[in-house]
């Protein structure tokens, strides 16, 4: 055994060349897969926390009506039996009661249809965390006017600052990357901004009879901090909804959708609004291990053993993301197994070389009584010691660039940000952490090395020992 | 003591529809300890019968007995067996494995046997020795001479403790001087081990050394000289 482990090893090295080209084919397949899958499944885990786990939650319970017809005649009770019955579940992170429905906004000379959404003004910190979605910049033309006048910025933050007039931002760190600044930058202009754009909004308290409402949805109704909107709509049971809400703050949110229509008020509030008494529409669910998902929601089912509800996970309530995410994954695999299937023949053609060239040798080896069994074996180490050789080295490698990625996502800029944003999602892209798909690339390329050594496996069991010594 | 016993031995080739008879019902014994040369023209069989005796040609017709045992039977992993712990081969073209060095080249087959390594070390120095290579038991086969090498081949046909051993034109590459010291250490072995060495051959000098000639000419043997 060990004897043909170091022939296998000695014999790879006869042709330096051509197994550093081989090792390097395999290194380099190996390396832009794990970067090009990496980049790929962090983008979709971000896309998933921006989407579910940071809105809808990863688990919905519903009233079983609900998810086929929308409306508060749907809505269920919030009691302690179905707080008690979903908290005894393990794996639940948090469960956040919302009440969802829509009204007509008006402000008077401007009117749209809404998105009302009732929250638990605590609980909701854990999951779409409004609070930290206030807008706390405004760039006005008289703002941006003023930031150019009182700076001394190179001419790309000038065009960019020009360009992101009218924006509303949240937090520094966007605006950072909005206008490209590197931290010499960012000590020069943020203390201005922050002088001149800041921008005045609250959260709301527990009961509080305000309301936040969205960026855009805010510029649409010329509403500001402090003014009023009214909102009329059809409560429970077609009871009438309406009433005049004062704005405590101006949230931004990615998805443009919800940022045209977004409308927060407290539970409370809203439950009063809609006459709804305590009940609510969904109650979403975060987890503290999404792995688990399934095994959680059949959990859920069989702690709250009531018919009248239904428990959705976020691909059967949000579908379009999970085709969404799906449809892309197949593509980066299908160009993953291309890369992979050109460096097979590379594989191939090496092996094919190799046993080409020690036809005779090999002859010699069954003529004074080494069996073919064991031939082969020598035959199939060389091929794995190169493609263990090729793999280990793009993963080691490709390893500590997954590191950098996944604690620095790249910042896009350009068109290709503000297509992620015109999306719904930040302008980043995060490798994801180490997991399965890391070790499939070593997998993959031993399942390939083995199936490459077929075709010289086949010669050397046909091989007429007479023949091969003739060689 | 008989140790191959060859009846009516007969190998056709067909070369492109035409059937050509290399070995024409050769009938032969050898027994324990000859030194036998099989002597012949270029195309005359004699490599031919030293492959089907070595097992690694198929008769198509008669049958080779090798201590008991008809070859014709084995199939072919038993035929791997068979070789690798009753036959000792050298080739023409050295044929050593290149990766591993002389020592390793001659415990390679005590290695395939499964003897164990104080075994195989010690009896892959003593052969090493015995043709004159002890000092170079660390040299891969591209640092040896050709003759080096071929002693090589020698000490690992005998590794395996076999019958006999079977070397095709053993000295065909050798200088006379390297030729020489070849055939006086095999001789030296095959009387010293009482194993049986059968050449294929056209070197005059193989020739007079041998104790037995066998004369192939088209396939037939022409004649067969006991020498004392």
């Amino acid at each position: 055994m060990k004897r043909s482990f170091v022939m296998a090893w000695r014999n790879i090295w006869r042709n330096k060349r051509r197994t550093l080209i081989t090792i390097a084919s395999i290194f380099f397949a190996v390396f832009f897969a794990v970067i090009m899958r990496s980049f790929q499944l962090g983008t979709y885990d971000h896309m998933i926390h921006q989407a579910i786990e940071s809105f809808s939650g990863y688990i919905q319970v519903q009233n079983k009506e609900f998810f086929y017809n929308p409306t508060l005649d749907h809505s269920f009770e919030y009691n302690d039996d179905l707080i008690s019955s979903v908290d005894q579940v393990d794996n639940i992170k948090i469960a956040v009661p919302r009440v969802e429905s829509f009204a007509l906004a008006s402000t008077g000379t401007q009117s749209k249809g809404v998105l009302v959404t009732g929250i638990d003004t605590k609980k909701e910190k854990t999951l779409s965390d409004p609070e930290n979605r206030l807008v706390k910049f405004r760039f006005t033309p008289k703002i941006v006017e003023s930031i150019l006048n009182e700076t001394d910025l190179p001419k790309k933050q000038r065009e960019l600052l020009k360009a992101n007039e009218n924006q509303s931002y949240s937090s520094f760190s966007r605006i950072s990357l909005d206008l490209d600044l590197n931290k010499d930058l960012e000590k020069t202009i943020l203390p201005v901004i922050k002088e001149k754009a800041s921008f005045s909004g609250n959260y709301l308290e527990p009961n509080d009879n305000g309301i936040l409402i969205s960026d855009r949805l805010a510029k649409y109704l010329k509403a500001n901090v402090g003014d009023t909107v009214v909102l009329i709509g059809s409560g429970y049971h077609g009871m009438s909804a309406a009433n005049i809400f004062p704005v405590r703050g101006i949230v931004k949110l990615l998805s443009p959708e919800l940022d045209n229509k977004l409308v927060y008020m407290s539970l409370s509030t809203a439950q009063q609004f809609f006459s709804l008494g305590n009940n609510i529409t969904s109650l979403n669910i975060n987890l503290h291990d999404t792995d688990d998902m399934y095994e959680t929601q059949e959990d859920i089912k069989e702690a709250i053993n009531s018919d009248e509800f239904t428990v959705k996970n976020w691909e059967e309530f949000n579908p379009t993301l999970k085709q969404q995410i799906e449809g892309d994954s197949v593509g980066g695999v299908i160009f993953i197994g291309i890369l992979y299937f050109i460096v097979l023949f590379g594989i191939i053609g090496t092996v094919l070389m190799m046993i080409a060239e020690r036809k005779r040798e090999l002859g010699v080896m069954v003529a004074i009584g080494m069996s073919k069994i064991k031939l082969s074996f020598v035959l199939i180490i060389e091929m794995l010691f190169l493609g263990f050789i090729g793999t280990l080295s793009g993963l080691v490698v490709s390893a500590p660039i997954v590191i950098i990625g996944n604690r620095n996502p790249i910042k896009m800029s350009g068109e290709l940000a503000k297509m992620y944003e015109d999306m719904g999602f930040d302008p980043v892209m995060p490798l994801a952490w180490f997991d399965q798909y890391f070790l499939w690339q070593a997998l993959v390329i031993m399942i390939m090395v083995l199936i490459a050594c077929y075709l010289p496996l086949r010669r050397v069991r046909r091989m007429k020992v007479v023949n091969a010594l003739r060689a | 003591m008989k140790v191959i016993d060859i009846k009516n031995l007969t190998k056709i080739y067909n070369e492109s529809e035409v059937k050509v008879k290399a070995v024409d019902n050769v009938s032969l014994s050898f027994e324990e300890g000859e030194f036998a040369a099989i002597v012949g023209p270029s195309g005359s069989g004699k490599t031919t019968l030293l492959n089907m005796i070595g097992g690694l040609d198929n008769a198509t017709e008669g049958e080779i007995i090798v201590n008991g045992t008809n070859m014709g039977t084995l199939k072919s992993s038993e035929l791997i067996d068979f070789r690798l712990r009753n036959i000792g081969f050298v080739f023409q073209s050295y044929n050593l494995i290149p990766v591993l060095t002389a020592k390793e080249n001659v415990e390679f087959i005590m290695d395939l046997q499964g003897r164990d390594k104080i075994e195989r070390d010690n009896r892959a120095i003593e052969l090493l020795k015995a043709v004159g290579l002890g000092e170079r038991v660390n040299a891969r086969p591209a640092k040896l001479s050709g003759g080096q090498q071929q002693r090589v081949a020698v000490a690992r046909a005998l590794a395996s403790k076999p019958k006999f051993v079977l070397a095709d034109e053993p000295t065909a590459n050798l200088d006379s001087k390297s030729t020489e010291t070849l055939l006086d250490i095999m001789e030296e072995l095959n009387k010293k081990e009482k194993i049986t060495f059968i050449f294929s051959t056209h070197d005059q000098r193989v020739v007079n050394k041998a104790h037995r000639v066998i004369t192939v000419e088209d396939g037939h043997v022409k004649s067969d000289e006991r020498r004392n």
